[in-house]
């Protein structure tokens, strides 16, 4: 460790060119990280992102409408209801609004303010883990009713009311009709994409539920549904396939026919910005991710690589004293390697603590996500950020980086001819 | 001098193996992000074929029975109502268009499609159409342009007529060979091979884009008379330029005392500034990762290059001062130093271009024309390539050049 920092000192322009090269590129390493764990990893109110499987759209086709024709998008409340709340493996199953919907929300008398409204049902609630700050959720038979209730969050509730402590019960205007608070929650970022609103209402108090075209079957709604573990999802998709097959069925008298497309999807693959009419490629995905991957370590590494050698070349006589008095060439090896690990770890360190700053700081440049409804830009937190595995892929990566940049160098220094290597040549 | 730079070279072959290989992984990366930029870039220059400058869409809200101020409305009245707000808007001072439209404004994430098939004749449609149902003054709103000439007002006449209108390059992008559309303005066609009826087409349009990043040629479209209102659809408004100020708090100031018709209200107003950076965010992502890795791998080749030639300009300090006492100006010193990067470049270059050729023939970079391999492309990407990596080997080499280029002949001989 010492002598490690010692060679760094020798040499200060390589031993900075070696460290700003591991910071950066651990730093994009790291961003690219986090920007997939924003998808799939879990943070409130989605903690429960390794046990859902998503059906955002549904696919529909006619024998009436040709070969290729199919309508793809959100479905009606009525095919939920029978190919997925039907089933009997889920933990759990919500029906919610495809999107949010800019909404004027407004005490009586007083100009509107505009927010990001979706519509749910109650169990919606036990879906999603949503932080309460005062009330609670909409319960079954408030929504069975299609009661005028709302849940919204600590800013709208400041925004209406100037404070979020008290106010359930409280009356205030939506789209001109009154709601009353049911609740209020702490806010939710975009990026937990589907949970996401700044006010939740039950669809049974408007017509959304009731809309639907294509004779009944599309609608606007997605549904989720909360597996008891991921064990579960195979026995989920085969429910799921066999329901749909006893309902094309029903559904095929009049010459309907739905298209599966491999529905549900677990997050990493209803996290894919995708469109309705084909099924997400996740292996196309991961594949480019590698790519980028492989880019961002082995240009580095090769430039680093040349600087370590340059550094061994400078110690050739040493390490052949050491080859000298009886050190393996695996111990020479070995050595390289550790005292480049520190200085990797080092350099490493600083990249991560870089990036997380930069996540933190930068998430609208960093986060903004391809095509939604709404029009808040993401904000992130911690607990959004870091996580176990975070620390783990920055360890990794810097184990892969300094592998791949110093084991060449090292096994080449190892092998060098004891009576040349004392005579100060490399070769 | 050439011979002794390639000699320079050959001697230190092990540490300029390192930087080939780095220059050499480096282009080939580089070329195909160029590429990708390069087509992206083509197509977002091409003309539009319409215009969102000044314009604004309205959503519409609809009273539920929950609210005080709800009134049953029959479907014919909601119609009415839907249009009776266009109209209110179409009054404003501040506002030179208005229309109604379905799944057809520019920026959409919604599109319906539509085959179209000439009376009598076996032209016809496939694949993806683009079907556009407005209103006549859709026209007007998006500043649309007859392929022979048409205003926005005659098209909107025709539109009100119940004629169609369609992209210049809806036959000739089916068929692959010129069949411009204007050759067959007047004549009649049917729709999704409807041979029950037929509808007249009144002018051709110059192509209409489907987004900033779509090109012409895949973007195909028909427009015709939108006969259905509802309150989901498309509400867009054109704005006079100088009244364009503070438009969307304007319109929410008035929209409670003038603009709730029936059940119907407004309940968000977005300029298409906004509309079209949140459709086109994802691209807008993809281009930001892709100049960032272009970034990221300059600052390598900056990283590495200064870090060699520093460490060599030190190795050849006596050689730099005996190479000056013969008579070598600074100049000479640097421009030596640099070329030896230059010529490092020069030599792996063919090989990129190899590498950059057969991955183009694969068919893994951007497409464009129908096309990956189009050799005016390839060879200007390599080019921009090259430029910038030379760029970045004189930026990179510079430093420890012009450190050399200060070796004082006396002082380094002494050392020695």
């Amino acid at each position: 460790m010492i002598q490690a920092l010692a060679q760094l000192r020798q040499q200060p322009i390589i031993s900075a060119v070696s460290i700003i090269g591991t910071a950066l590129a651990i730093f994009l390493i790291m961003l690219v990280v986090m920007m997939q764990q924003v998808k799939t990893a879990p943070f409130a109110p989605e903690s429960n992102r390794d046990r859902f499987l998503h059906v955002k759209y549904m696919s529909l086709t006619n024998k009436s409408w040709g070969e290729s024709s199919s309508s793809n998008g959100p479905m009606s409340v009525q095919t939920a209801k029978e190919l997925y709340a039907s089933l009997k493996t889920p933990e759990a199953v919500t029906i919610y609004m495809c999107f949010t919907e800019a909404t004027p929300v407004c005490l009586p008398g007083q100009p509107s303010k505009s927010v990001d409204k979706l519509e749910t049902d109650a169990q919606f609630w036990k879906v999603f883990d949503f932080q309460f700050i005062d009330g609670k959720p909409f319960d079954q038979a408030a929504f069975d009713a299609g009661q005028p209730v709302a849940v919204i969050t600590r800013s709208v509730s400041r925004a209406l009311f100037g404070t979020a402590e008290g106010v359930s019960g409280r009356e205030f205007l939506l789209n001109h009709a009154s709601y009353r608070v049911a609740g209020v929650v702490e806010d939710v970022s975009t990026l937990a994409n589907i949970a996401y609103a700044q006010i939740w209402i039950p669809y049974t108090s408007t017509r959304v539920g009731t809309t639907s075209w294509t004779d009944g079957h599309m609608g606007y709604m997605s549904c989720t549904l909360l597996a008891k573990s991921r064990e579960d999802f195979d026995a989920i998709r085969e429910e799921s396939f066999r329901r749909l097959e006893e309902y094309n069925k029903v559904i095929g008298e009049d010459g309907y026919y739905i298209i599966h497309r491999n529905r549900p999807y677990d997050q990493e693959k209803a996290s894919i910005n995708g469109s309705a009419n084909r099924e997400f490629d996740v292996a196309r995905e991961n594949r480019s991710r590698l790519i980028l991957y492989l880019i961002l370590l082995i240009v580095p590494a090769i430039n680093l690589g040349s600087m370590t050698q340059s550094r061994l070349r400078q110690r050739v006589s040493e390490i052949g004293v050491r080859r000298a008095f009886g050190s393996t060439r695996m111990e020479i090896m070995g050595q390289i390697l550790m005292e480049n690990m520190v200085v990797t770890l080092m350099a490493g360190f600083w990249g991560f603590l870089m990036s997380v700053a930069f996540a933190y700081l930068g998430s609208e440049l960093l986060f903004s996500v391809g095509y939604s409804s709404t029009y808040v830009v993401p904000r992130t937190d911690m607990s959004m950020l870091l996580h176990a595995s975070t620390f783990g892929w920055a360890l990794l990566f810097c184990f892969i980086l300094n592998l791949l940049s110093t084991g060449l160098p090292a096994w080449m220094a190892s092998r060098i001819n004891i009576v040349t290597a004392m005579r100060g040549k490399l070769h | 001098m050439n011979k002794k730079l390639f000699i320079q070279i050959k001697n230190e072959w092990r540490s300029n193996l390192w930087l080939a290989v780095e220059l050499l992984l480096v282009s080939v990366v580089m070329w195909w992000i160029t590429d990708a930029l390069y087509v992206r870039l083509a197509v977002y220059l091409e003309p539009r074929g319409f215009n969102t400058e000044h314009c604004y869409k309205i959503e519409m809200g609809e009273l539920t029975s929950k609210s005080p101020d709800y009134t049953r409305r029959s479907y014919e009245e909601r119609s009415t109502d839907i249009l009776e707000l266009a109209d209110r808007l179409r009054h404003r001072s501040d506002i030179e268009a208005v229309s109604l439209s379905h799944n057809s404004h520019p920026y959409n994430g919604s599109n319906g499609t539509i085959g179209v098939q000439l009376v009598g004749d076996t032209l016809e449609t496939y694949g993806r159409v683009i079907r556009r149902q407005v209103t006549p003054d859709f026209v007007r709103v998006f500043q649309y342009q007859g392929a022979n000439g048409e205003t926005p007002e005659q098209l909107a006449e025709m539109i009100e007529r119940g004629e169609i209108l369609v992209s210049d390059n809806l036959f000739s992008s089916t068929y692959n060979r010129p069949l411009p559309m204007t050759n067959y303005i007047g004549k009649r066609f049917h729709l999704n091979r409807d041979t029950t009826s037929s509808v007249r087409l009144g002018a051709s349009l110059k192509v209409v884009r489907y987004g900033d990043f779509q090109s012409g040629s895949e973007s195909r479209s028909m427009v015709y008379k939108l006969d259905w209102f509802d309150k989901d659809q498309e509400l867009c408004v054109r704005v006079l330029p100088e009244h364009d100020v503070d438009f969307i708090n304007k319109v929410k100031a008035d929209s409670e005392s003038q603009y709730r018709v029936g059940n119907i209200f407004i309940s968000e107003v977005r300029s298409f500034k906004d509309i079209r950076r949140n459709i086109q965010q994802g691209t807008y992502n993809a281009m930001r990762n892709n100049i960032t890795i272009m970034v990221f791998l300059l600052v390598n080749i900056f990283l590495g290059l200064l870090g060699t030639f520093w460490f060599r300009t030190q190795q050849r300090r006596s050689e730099i001062a005996l190479h000056k006492i013969s008579g070598a100006t600074n100049r000479d010193v640097f421009i030596r130093l640099v070329s030896e990067g230059w010529l490092l470049l020069l030599i792996i270059t063919p090989l990129a271009f190899l590498v950059d050729y057969n991955l183009a023939y694969a068919e893994l970079n951007s497409w464009r024309n129908g096309t990956t391999l189009e050799m005016d492309r390839l060879l200007a990407c390599i080019g921009i390539t090259f430029l910038l990596i030379a760029l970045m080997i004189v930026i990179a080499i510079g430093i420890p050049a012009r450190k050399a280029m200060h070796i004082e002949p006396a002082d380094a001989l002494r050392d020695e």
